[in-house]
């Protein structure tokens, strides 16, 4: 990690690769890319990247069976990329371990964003041991169970604390509704999307400056939420 | 009527009918002349010809001529002859007798043909007007098999019909229920259509026989399935081709109408991008700043653009059935404002969805393009710088009524019922740019969840109004716990 990060691209779209190529290597990452699933287990085999990009779509094997190959013996982080309407197939990816996803068409700005967040939240969790959480003016101390927002604490429900705690111990990951309800309240929950919405609601009260435009809990549209951490 | 038709019995009675007619005559043996009574025995040999037939007539002549012979020509009781005269009248008797047995016999064969020949008639004229405007094979071939039962009265009749060459195979068997009778059918009739053989209908008789009059209906009866099975074809065929004709003419609208959208914004880009590369301009920073923003935001246009597209072919293909789960609308409605941020730039936005409104059973993505629809064309339909309001409330436990309105020029009123047609314009196309598909897109989904959708004129613009079912199954969310 001392030298440039390894990003491996697996797309079939030539334009696709062309393009990430071109902007992350000018970003200071070296870029491995491969235009079918199998080339990039293969690839990804022979050197390890520290950050995956994976398409979908591909011509030969399903995107989420390679994103569940891959998690099988790599955890650096994977970026999901795929179109509009195929939140199902997003939502798959995730549960099977994938950590962010990107909706084409995207802004390059925001392709980065999302590395430098997976990279950074990799590192962290390599180094482990982290119980605290920050975000803005929030502070959550995972150990002791203690949230404070500019050094004041704020009394959270044991349920709230369990969601908030779930989320902020995976920041910067998109989790899916299923994959929170089943962690939180339990499998036998995972289908009661009215409970999490409920909670939600109510954390964002608690915690965000502005409920309706919330910063730290962040909605992302059809697929779960995301606990955006400070660096 | 059925015994009549026994020969022995029609015979037994030719001979009552003689015996009576001699029975009569007898007693005025002593009054009347032999010619006379010549005469009178002609009677019984007619009658028995016209009512049972040449064969009896002839036997009724001949036994006529016994009586007579035997018992009004002298010697009497005897067969012998005397006088030459009444050799001559015994002469005369048989000929008139056989000649008139062979002229009613004639008559009566042609009143039978003739009776034959209307009563097929009939059955065919039936038969057509039964298949008169029938062009489902099944329904054919029952009305057929019908028919065919009435005509032939086998013990079992099966017919089959081939539906499509190369297709299925369509079956009527009557009586209903019975098990065909082993062995090969008695009679099979090939129907044969002008395009090959369409199928048989077989038949089993137990006496093995059927009438040349039978026959005959039956070619006729084949020859009229046939027929209808090619009108049947015909008329399938000439759906299938309106059906093509007309989703070619609306994807040829589609074609013409995408191929001007998708231009547009790709002309701006390709400027855009030429300008910056082309290197003989010096663009200060804000220039470039405008053309780079030009060219996100017609990207974006672009890719709007493809979604309505894909919406619209979902909507057509009967496949945009949406993934309801419980939400949020104030998110939903901050998913749109964001994903719209670049079309809204000139427009100011009051937004009225509170966070504490119930969950909707909703599909996020769905609504999400009601909205940004909504909002689309709400902003190219109003003056920049006017107000865009987006408010919802749920009024009751049942519904949420949310609206989208802005400050465009009224519409007319047959104009508010048709906005949401697919295609449909108000404005001349080149004057704003749309597909006419936006709309459409958003009735589609909003009525897929059960809710309605509409556009009402106010005093300053144009409000669209949609609502949404609060119960999901029936149902409300769960009940939040308690702690």
């Amino acid at each position: 990690m001392t030298q440039q990060p390894h990003v491996l691209v697996i797309d079939d779209e030539p334009q696709i690769l062309r393009a990430v190529r071109t902007i992350l290597t000018a970003k200071q990452f070296r870029v491995t890319t491969a235009s079918r699933g199998e080339e990039g287990l293969t690839l990804a085999a022979a050197q390890p990247p520290d950050l995956i990009i994976l398409d979908l779509t591909l011509p030969d094997l399903d995107g989420i069976e390679v994103c569940t190959r891959l998690r099988e013996w790599t955890q650096a982080p994977i970026i999901v990329l795929s179109v509009r309407d195929t939140e199902k197939d997003k939502v798959a990816a995730l549960d099977r371990g994938a950590d962010d996803y990107l909706t084409k068409p995207f802004g390059i700005e925001e392709l980065l964003a999302r590395i430098r967040v997976a990279l950074r939240h990799s590192a962290q969790s390599k180094s482990s041991g982290r119980t605290v959480v920050r975000s803005g003016s929030l502070e959550i101390d995972l150990a002791e169970f203690r949230v404070t927002r500019s050094g004041v604490e704020v009394r959270l429900t044991a349920t709230e604390f369990k969601l908030l705690a779930h989320l902020a111990a995976h920041a910067g990951r998109v989790l899916t509704h299923h994959a929170i309800l089943a962690a939180v309240w339990g499998p036998e929950y995972a289908e009661h999307v009215e409970y999490l919405r409920v909670y939600m609601r109510q954390l964002r009260k608690k915690l965000e400056a502005d409920p309706d435009h919330p910063e730290i809990l962040t909605t992302e549209p059809g697929i779960g939420y995301r606990f955006m951490a400070d660096g | 009527m059925s015994l009549v038709r026994v020969p022995v019995v029609r015979l037994a009675l030719s001979v009552v009918a003689v015996v009576a007619a001699s029975g009569l005559l007898f007693p005025l043996r002593p009054f009347i002349d032999t010619a006379a009574v010549a005469l009178l025995y002609l009677l019984p040999v007619g009658l028995v010809t016209a009512g049972l037939g040449q064969g009896p007539g002839i036997a009724a002549a001949i036994l006529s001529f016994l009586s007579f012979n035997f018992l009004f020509v002298p010697p009497y009781y005897s067969l012998r002859v005397l006088h030459a005269d009444n050799v001559v009248a015994l002469l005369v008797f048989l000929v008139v007798a056989v000649v008139t047995n062979q002229l009613v016999g004639r008559t009566r064969r042609s009143l039978e043909l003739a009776t034959e020949r209307e009563r097929e008639a009939t059955r065919l004229y039936e038969l057509t007007a039964a298949l008169m405007g029938v062009t489902d094979p099944t329904a054919i071939s029952q009305i057929v098999a019908r028919q065919v039962q009435i005509t032939c009265l086998p013990d079992f009749l099966e017919l089959q019909l081939r539906v499509d060459p190369g297709g299925g195979v369509v079956r009527a068997a009557l009586p209903a229920g019975a098990a065909p009778p082993a062995g090969r059918p008695t009679k099979s009739i090939p129907v044969q259509g002008t395009h090959g053989l369409l199928g048989e209908i077989a038949l089993w008789i137990s006496d093995g026989r059927l009438s040349s009059s039978q026959e005959r209906l039956l070619g006729a009866i084949a020859g009229q399935v046939a027929f209808a099975l090619d009108r049947a074809r015909l008329a399938q065929a000439e759906s299938r081709a309106r059906v093509l004709e007309q989703s070619d003419a609306l994807k040829s609208a589609l074609l013409s109408s995408v191929s001007h959208e998708l231009r547009t914004p790709l002309a701006t880009i390709k400027a855009s991008v030429t300008s910056l590369s082309g290197g003989e301009v010096e663009w200060d920073t804000e220039a470039r700043r405008d053309l780079l923003e030009a060219i996100e935001e017609e990207s974006d246009h672009l890719n709007h653009l493809v979604g309505n597209l894909l919406d619209s072919s979902r909507l057509e293909a009967g496949s945009l059935s949406p993934e309801r789960s419980w939400n949020v609308m104030a998110e939903i409605v901050r998913a749109a404002l964001a994903r719209m941020r670049t079309a809204l730039r000139n427009h100011r936005l009051e937004v009225d969805v509170s966070d504490d409104l119930p969950l909707v059973p909703v599909d996020f993505i769905q609504i999400e393009q009601v909205l940004a629809n909504l909002l689309s064309n709400s902003a190219k339909y109003s003056p920049a710088g006017t107000t865009i309001w987006i408010r919802a409330q749920a009024t009751g436990k049942e519904e949420m009524f949310v609206l989208v309105e802005n400050q465009s020029p009224p519409l007319r009123d047959e104009d508010l019922g048709r906005i949401f047609d697919k295609f449909y314009r108000v404005t001349a196309a080149d004057r704003v740019s749309g597909t006419g598909l936006g709309l459409s897109i958003c009735k589609g989904i909003v009525e897929a969840h059960g809710g309605r959708i509409w556009a009402e004129n106010t005093a300053g613009g144009l409000i669209f109004r949609f609502t949404l079912p609060l119960l999901f199954g029936g149902l409300p969310p769960l009940p939040e716990e308690v702690e």
